[in-house]
């Protein structure tokens, strides 16, 4: 049997958003529109801001959303701000969001990217990047 | 001075918005004390600005007042056009009326809310922590109780109560004495009920019975005792009565409460996760009350005759004679609202405490809830009365001038008999089908039948399939109303054509479609249609204008059966012609085979 040759992908963020039960479809969305590829989606609850507004932590969901976005490097501010705008994160108790560094990964590459890269490759040797 | 710029970079630079602020001036690190220990951190509670409070408020209140938006106003609309435009009449107190549609609305709001808050909690917490902590017959008599407790909570059961005021006490004393005199020992008895059922459902998910079964001793009786009753003349009128109670008992409290509590139970019993154990409750909490109810009217046609409880009614009528039912105060909604809020919250906190010794985790919000559960539930009456029960009488009494001549509509009837005849029908059919394609519980119970059949019946499939039974069953109900058909001559052959379908019907669709008769008659629906049916027998002086709720629930069940059978049987093709395909390319490859080895 052959060694499967690994395409590893660089210069990869992960965006993080913790929001409300329910919001997150919105805000994948328009984080898919801004050019993100796709999302995975977890369920956990909070605890924090609730309970520090008082009366007005009823309005605050305590069940969450968890979105994890995989993003290019360049993607990253873009993205960024299109999910802080869809979830209204200048609101307290609409969540937060961070973004994580990734040192690398790895998924399905379409054979005709990897095919023009080549091709570049062969082209110009220089810009063979270190792996 | 870099040599080098990625233009990546520079395209960044110019084109974001990002204001840096370090983290670390965010948070605060514990001070010590004396001794150089640390002092425990309470997190300061957070001033907002106004305009933040109103931020934060704002998508809280909107989706949910959109929820209940999107359910009572296009019903609400579509019965004002059609006395507008088709029968050319303008509504009346439409102020009034307007008034009370929004008073059901905030109050479904606020009930459901407060549900989402603070009932629901006790259900969860109990369903997962009572079998561990009691024995099964003490699990089994609070499940019992809470059938009950939650019957008097159910708003429908107001609107139940609001239809008994317009019985005629001549024409059918007995139906006037079961929703008046006996009106709390009726809600009782369907409460009993539902107790009975929530006992059998959870014994269901514990041992995981068939249905079938279930439904064939529960409907067989049913029937017997239906065709018994009919064959007297006075008892016959409760009979519509008896059947719509049904209806009414599987609405938003019952159906999260007891099924929580339910699958709870069988979760922590290990016997969870079959993927039908959800059902099957709902269906017994609609057909025992129907049981119950007909007990109460043969023991009622024992115990009183007709000459006393016209007596009575007359006596009490001179006594508030000028009050028709809907101008009492409104004293009497906030009564009522408490009253069905607190005994079943009063019931809950007992069991928390003495049965399972446990703590609330958060008492504050559980009070909120609540409190929003008995504000809700008081506006709610007060709209239910003003309102759905007005908007839905008018509607009903105003329909048959399109067919026959009522002192009270000029120029009546509107059109030719026929003519007539099918446009009330239609504005029936319509008015079921579009009123069920709204209720919310019937997206969820799509939802969780796509998933149980891989997606071979299809949530929007289910739900055309469950409004088109039910646009049928209202149209059902209302020629029955018009042409005065005895009840029994509808539901016998109606159920009798469910068992035999439910006979060929595999469990699954069994399940749904049992339960999707329950699932249909919502909060808004339901006072609507009794409201419009009472309207509409008064109008044909029919004696009573109850039985339109028990036909839009049998409709859906014999529907969705049809579909199931039809669904099963293109499946059962498909593998037919796959099997079919399978041993034709075997045989030829054992002929190729052959020939080789020849």
């Amino acid at each position: 049997m052959a060694k499967k040759e690994i395409v590893v992908l660089t210069d990869v963020a992960l965006i993080t958003a913790i929001v409300q039960r329910g919001k997150a479809d919105a805000i994948v969305k328009a984080a898919q529109e801004a050019g993100a590829q796709g999302a995975s989606i977890h369920y956990s609850h909070g605890r924090g801001v609730r309970e520090r507004l008082g009366i007005l932590g009823l309005a605050v969901e305590a069940e969450k959303e968890v979105i994890n976005i995989i993003v290019s490097r360049d993607q990253t501010d873009r993205i960024f701000e299109k999910i802080y705008l869809a979830g209204d994160f200048d609101t307290p108790g609409m969540g937060f969001m961070w973004v994580t560094p990734v040192e690398k990964a790895a998924t399905f590459v379409p054979p005709d990217i990897l095919e023009k890269f080549a091709q570049q490759d062969r082209r110009s040797p220089e810009r063979r990047r270190r792996s | 001075m870099p040599q080098e710029i990625r233009f990546g970079d520079f395209v960044r630079e110019i084109t974001t918005q990002h204001e840096h602020l370090s983290y670390n001036h965010v948070t605060s690190t514990p001070k010590l004390d004396a001794e150089g220990q640390p002092i425990p951190l309470k997190a300061p509670p957070i001033q907002l600005r106004a305009i933040d409070a109103f931020r934060l408020i704002k998508p809280y209140i909107g989706t949910r007042l959109q929820d209940q938006v999107r359910a009572v106003v296009p019903l609400a609309l579509y019965l004002m056009l059609f006395e507008i435009v088709i029968l050319r009449t303008d509504v009346v107190d439409a102020e009034v009326i307007a008034a009370g549609l929004i008073a059901v609305i905030l109050g479904l709001m606020l009930f459901m809310e407060g549900l989402r808050v603070g009932l629901m909690p006790f259900g969860e917490a109990m369903g997962t922590s009572l079998p561990t902590k009691a024995k099964l017959p003490v699990v089994l008599c609070i499940a019992f109780l809470l059938g009950i407790g939650v019957t008097f909570a159910e708003p429908a059961i107001g609107a139940l109560k609001a239809a008994g005021q317009i019985v005629e006490v001549e024409n059918a004393p007995y139906l006037y004495s079961l929703l008046n005199d006996w009106a709390e020992v009726m809600v009782l008895i369907v409460g009993i009920g539902v107790g009975a059922a929530a006992v059998l459902g959870t014994l269901r998910f514990l041992y995981s019975w068939s249905l079938k079964p279930l439904i064939y001793l529960t409907v067989i009786p049913t029937l017997a005792l239906t065709f018994y009753i009919a064959q007297h003349p006075e008892l016959s009128k409760m009979l519509g009565l008896a059947w719509d109670c049904g209806a009414v008992t599987t609405g938003p409290v019952t159906v999260p409460l007891v099924l929580s509590l339910g699958i709870g139970i069988a979760a922590s019993a290990g016997k969870g996760g079959s993927s039908m154990s959800g059902f099957g409750i709902v269906t017994l909490a609609s057909l025992f009350p129907i049981l119950g109810v007909m007990g109460l009217a043969v023991y009622v046609e024992q115990a009183v005759t007709p000459a006393e409880i016209i007596a009575s009614a007359n006596s009490l009528s001179a006594a508030t004679s000028g009050l028709a039912w809907y101008e009492s105060t409104p004293w009497a909604e906030v009564i009522g609202g408490l009253r069905a809020i607190v005994p079943l919250v009063l019931f809950l906190m007992l069991v928390m405490h003495f049965v399972l010794r446990e703590k609330l985790s958060q008492p504050r919000n559980i009070a909120y809830g609540i409190l929003l559960c008995v504000i809700g539930m008081i506006v709610f009456n007060l709209g239910l009365s003003y309102g759905l029960s007005m908007l839905g009488n008018q509607t009903g009494s105003l329909v048959p001038a399109a067919f026959t001549t009522l002192e009270h509509v000029e120029s009546s009837p509107l059109y030719h008999y026929r003519v007539g005849i099918i446009i009330a029908l239609t504005f029936a059919w319509v008015l079921g089908f579009g009123a069920t394609l709204a209720e919310p519980a019937l997206n969820a119970l799509g939802l969780t039948v796509e998933n149980l059949t891989n997606g071979a019946f299809r949530k929007s499939l289910l739900m055309y399939a469950v409004s088109f039974g039910v646009g049928c069953g209202i149209a059902l109900g209302v020629l029955k109303i018009v042409f005065n058909i005895p009840i029994v001559y509808l539901l016998l052959p109606g159920y009798l054509a469910a068992l035999i379908l439910t006979w060929f019907s595999s469990e699954e669709y069994v399940n749904v479609a049992w339960d999707s008769a329950g699932v249909t008659t919502g909060p808004v629906t339901v006072p609507l249609v009794l409201a419009m049916g009472l309207g509409f027998g008064d109008a044909v002086q029919a004696i009573e204008g109850f039985g339109i709720l028990s036909m839009a629930s049998i409709g859906p069940i014999i529907s969705v059966m049809i579909v199931g059978l039809w669904i099963n049987w293109k499946v059962a093709r498909k593998h037919q012609r796959y099997d079919a395909s399978l041993n034709t390319t075997a045989l030829v490859g054992k002929a190729t085979l052959n020939r080789k080895a020849v």
